[in-house]
């Protein structure tokens, strides 16, 4: 069995070609838009970099979720490419720190004539609302939350992948490290639940437009980087599958990734809908703010491309048993998805500090390729690290057989 | 023919020295006998309940909704909050059916049978009450648009409340479809069984004429999968749409837009609790405990604690954010909801439902059939709560002072409630008598491979390396 895996060359230059044109990205970004005098280039320099920090920071996350809602529901499907959201879930600590870089510095550095256009609520005096909100919205609760999830985050992603590798050298059959294993992705799923399904978007994202406020938006944005972690560990294992490792994923297992993403996208669809048909329908101004500067207006565009690649897309093409089966459908939906979501973040984030002053150009595209580059980087250094068949695992034989 | 494996790390979904027939006397025989002296007791006793709660809705309606105890204020009480208790009970039925049919879980085949006639019973309860809300009862066909004589006079498309009449309809329909689909297989083996003309005739038309060939059997497993791909948007869409019925408004309390996922957590909640409920004492007394093990309860037990702290979350998110937004309305109507007067039913809702199911986490507990039958009916309890915190705490802090308002049922209304028991226990009663309350050949499909004695079985597998495993599988395909 080929269980190890050897980077290529021609992925190692890849990465490498991705990172530096994100660098370039970068210099060329803090030369020309920090550097104007515009305030919509400053504040374009920043956010974007915050809303794909967030972006990538939450989809890696998503692989330490999975391990972990795996592990309670005691499911082996996924044991036979286990090593694939291990090894993702053990590089968040990357993301953090650059998300955790990022957002300081937008928060404690980016001052326009007393006003912060990224995060408003720096600097509270004047506006009645934010001033209401200053007990929570405060750059030391931001500092405090912040520090407390990320550092979190990162220790269960890389003891996650510690324990499954330790599993690998523990007596045959013994069962001590699996219900630690159970026990660990409890008190996971509790620290999820307090972090990205309530805290973390309201501080990181829902901040950026901070008069607006709507119960249903960390779960929406679960929903929308879940859907695409789970387009990103699909990826990574096709990509191993075509290297020839990965030998006991079979079509079987490959259904079932396509069945997280054709059912999260309809799960995120919902979520959507609930949250925008609730606010259309009782029409009160302080919640339609939000809308109406997407729906009506620049935005108009990216409002209903978000529906169309992220619900219509997905509900027509992977809904038959075929085409979840199908390598390159599911590829590329994958991709699509993946996309797809990195424009939903930028509707949600983007808007309310640029206006209508937004761009699609060089400088979203590099940043993208700087955070694609380093996912690629990273995780392919921690995937040739060890075999990526989790010899011994409990369940690695019912894996072996499972039926999609 | 496919490996039967399944890793010694799962405990057996059916324990004992299980044959196919033994599976088939242990389950049907007990509708052969006549049932003991604890089903008639019981029986009665719903068939009492029932008849005092048609008289107390007989009574409202003759007399009117003036003798409820809803005022103006307060235009919903006990009706509406036990509509969407029994609505959201009925969610645990096609949630095992459907749902856990998709992630191919084997232990809904214990559970899944007994739960499904739950949701039929539950739903049945709750249409109950908006229709007699209506007050003038006989004019309930108003709801139903069609071409009529009324000249230009339609429901209002627009009301949700219009939107639950679709819903709920269609869910019924849906789930009883599923379930009934699924005990044809069964009716037949009780016709083949039957010893008595009448039984064989009974269950001979109940059954369509089954034959158990392979074409009936492919064609029952295709409309179980397509059945279960209707329902599963079915499950979500009820429960939100009820909370559609709060949510579209501009009341304070009930405008917020984390409530479909929410209902939909809490209804499925509700419905697992409930499902515990009557499984506890329908293994005991049909002696099926071999069928519906505890680890089943324990399975149940998960789930439990999982809603029940999505709707903690949400809960919480409910209450910060009505702070966060800064509107007054808001800020207030949660103030009065944990501090006035009425605080005792939001703290009774938090306790029950978010705090106490946390002692869930600790296996010995998940495990333990007193203390699951006690947490069963603790979380009912919770989830009536937080119907009633819903409605009524955020109704009686009217926007004008000068109309606020305190509202306790009539007697009616509890007699009303009380009845909804009598029909939901008179169905199952009846249910548990003339039904397998296990489906027979469902578990005959996971007997082999999650059965007890075949499990043990496996232990040559287990000792396997994986290598060899592997080999054994791939020579397996190749002679298959």
């Amino acid at each position: 069995m080929n269980d190890r895996f050897e980077i290529p060359a021609s992925l190692k230059r890849t990465s490498m070609a991705l990172i530096l044109i994100g660098i370039i990205t970068l210099v060329a970004g803090a030369i020309t838009l920090l550097g104007s005098a515009d305030i919509h280039d400053k504040t374009r320099f920043w956010v974007i970099l915050l809303q794909n920090s967030v972006y990538f920071l939450l989809i890696t996350v998503v692989s330490i979720f999975i391990q972990a809602a795996a592990a309670l529901a005691q499911g082996s499907w996924i044991v036979a490419y286990r090593r694939v959201p291990e090894a993702i879930g053990a590089n968040v600590w990357v993301f953090s720190l650059i998300a955790v870089v990022v957002m300081f510095l937008i928060v404690f550095t980016f001052n326009i004539n007393g006003h912060n256009p990224v995060y408003p609520w720096v600097n509270p005096a004047g506006d009645k609302i934010l001033e209401g909100k200053s007990s929570f919205l405060n750059p030391k609760m931001f500092v405090g939350f912040t520090l407390v999830t990320v550092i979190l985050w990162s220790f269960f992603g890389r003891k996650f992948r510690s324990l499954s590798l330790a599993q690998e050298n523990a007596p045959k059959n013994s069962t001590k490290i699996y219900w630690q294993f159970f026990r660990l992705a409890g008190v996971f799923l509790l620290v999820y639940a307090l972090t990205q399904m309530s805290t973390t978007p309201w501080f990181w994202t829902m901040s950026t437009q901070p008069h607006w406020y709507s119960t249903m938006f960390s779960w929406y944005t679960f929903a929308s980087a879940f859907v695409s972690g789970m387009s990103v560990i699909l990826l990574w294992v096709v990509y191993l599958k075509n290297q020839g490792n990965l030998e006991l994923v079979t079509k079987e297992h490959m259904h079932d990734l396509g069945k997280f993403m054709f059912a999260f996208s309809i799960f995120w669809t919902y979520l959507w809908f609930d949250q925008y048909m609730l606010i259309w329908y009782s029409n009160q101004p302080e919640e339609t703010v939000y809308f109406k500067l997407r729906q009506q207006g620049s935005y108009s565009v990216l409002f209903y491309a978000n529906i169309v690649i992220n619900f219509v897309m997905p509900i027509l093409i992977l809904m038959t048993r075929p085409s979840k089966r199908n390598y390159f459908t599911v590829t590329f939906m994958a991709m699509i998805i993946i996309f797809g979501h990195w424009v939903d973040f930028y509707q949600a984030i983007i808007p309310g500090p640029l206006g209508s002053h937004w761009h699609l150009g060089w400088y979203e595209m590099g940043t993208f390729a700087l955070f694609v580059g380093i996912l690629i980087f990273t995780v392919s250094r921690t995937l040739a690290s060890a075999s990526l068949v989790p010899k011994n695992n409990i369940l690695l034989k019912e894996s072996i057989v499972h039926l999609s | 023919m496919h490996i039967k494996y399944e890793s010694f790390v799962r405990e057996p979904l059916v324990n004992g020295d299980k044959t196919y027939h033994q599976v088939t006397e242990d389950i049907i025989g007990p509708i052969e006998k006549k049932p003991g002296r604890m089903w008639y007791i019981g029986f009665f006793f719903s068939v009492a309940l029932l008849c005092f709660g048609i008289f107390s809705v007989t009574w409202a309606v003759y007399w009117g909704l003036g003798t409820w105890g809803v005022n103006r204020t307060i235009g919903w009480g006990w009706d509406i909050t036990n509509f969407v208790w029994w609505v959201g009970i009925g969610h645990a039925g096609t949630l095992i059916s459907a749902i856990l049919l998709l992630f191919r879980q084997g232990w809904r085949t214990g559970v899944n049978r007994a739960a499904e006639a739950m949701t039929i019973f539950a739903v049945m309860c709750a249409g109950q009450f908006p229709i007699f809300h209506m007050g003038r009862v006989w004019d309930g066909f108003f709801v139903l648009p069609y071409p009529n004589t009324r000249g230009p006079l339609w429901p209002n498309f627009n009301s949700p409340l219009l939107w639950d009449v679709f819903a709920i309809s269609t869910y019924f329909t849906v789930s009883l479809l599923f379930w009934y689909s699924g005990l044809i297989p069964d009716f037949a083996t009780i016709r083949d069984r039957a010893k008595t003309k009448f039984r064989k005739l009974a269950y001979g038309v109940a059954s369509f004429g089954w034959t158990g060939s392979v074409k009936n059997w492919q064609r029952h497993e295709a409309l179980a999968l397509v059945l279960a791909g209707l329902s599963t948007p079915l499950v979500l869409s009820v429960h939100t749409i009820v909370s559609f019925d709060f949510a579209t408004s501009v009341i304070p309390g009930w405008h917020t837009t984390i409530f479909p996922p929410y209902f939909v957590a809490g209804a499925i909640f509700s419905g697992f609790a409930m499902v515990n409920t009557l499984l506890v004492i329908s293994r005991k007394i049909l002696h099926l405990e071999d069928y519906i093990t505890i680890g089943h309860l324990e399975a149940m037990n998960k789930v439990i604690v999982l809603t029940g702290s999505i709707v903690g979350v949400a809960y919480l998110t409910e209450l910060f954010i009505a702070w966060y937004s800064g509107a007054y309305g808001e800020q207030q109507a949660f103030k009065w909801r944990i501090m006035g007067p009425y605080w005792w039913s939001y703290w009774a809702m938090m306790t029950c439902n978010v705090v106490s199911p946390q002692l869930f986490w600790v296996k010995k507990l998940r495990r333990n059939i007193p203390f699951t039958f006690i947490m069963s009916i603790v979380v009912n309890i919770g989830m009536w709560f937080e119907r009633f915190v819903i409605i009524v705490t955020s109704l009686y802090r009217d926007w004008i002072p000068g109309s606020w308002a305190y509202y306790s049922p009539t007697w009616p209304e509890v007699g009303f409630y009380l009845g909804t028991f009598g029909l939901f226990f008179t169905c199952y009663f009846l249910f548990a008598k003339y039904f397998p309350i296990v489906a027979v050949a469902e578990i005959k499909f996971v007997l082999k491979t999650s059965g007890d004695n075949y499990k043990r079985g496996m232990e040559t597998i287990e000792a396997q390396s994986e290598e060899d495993f592997i080999h054994e599988v791939e020579t397996h395909h190749a002679h298959a």
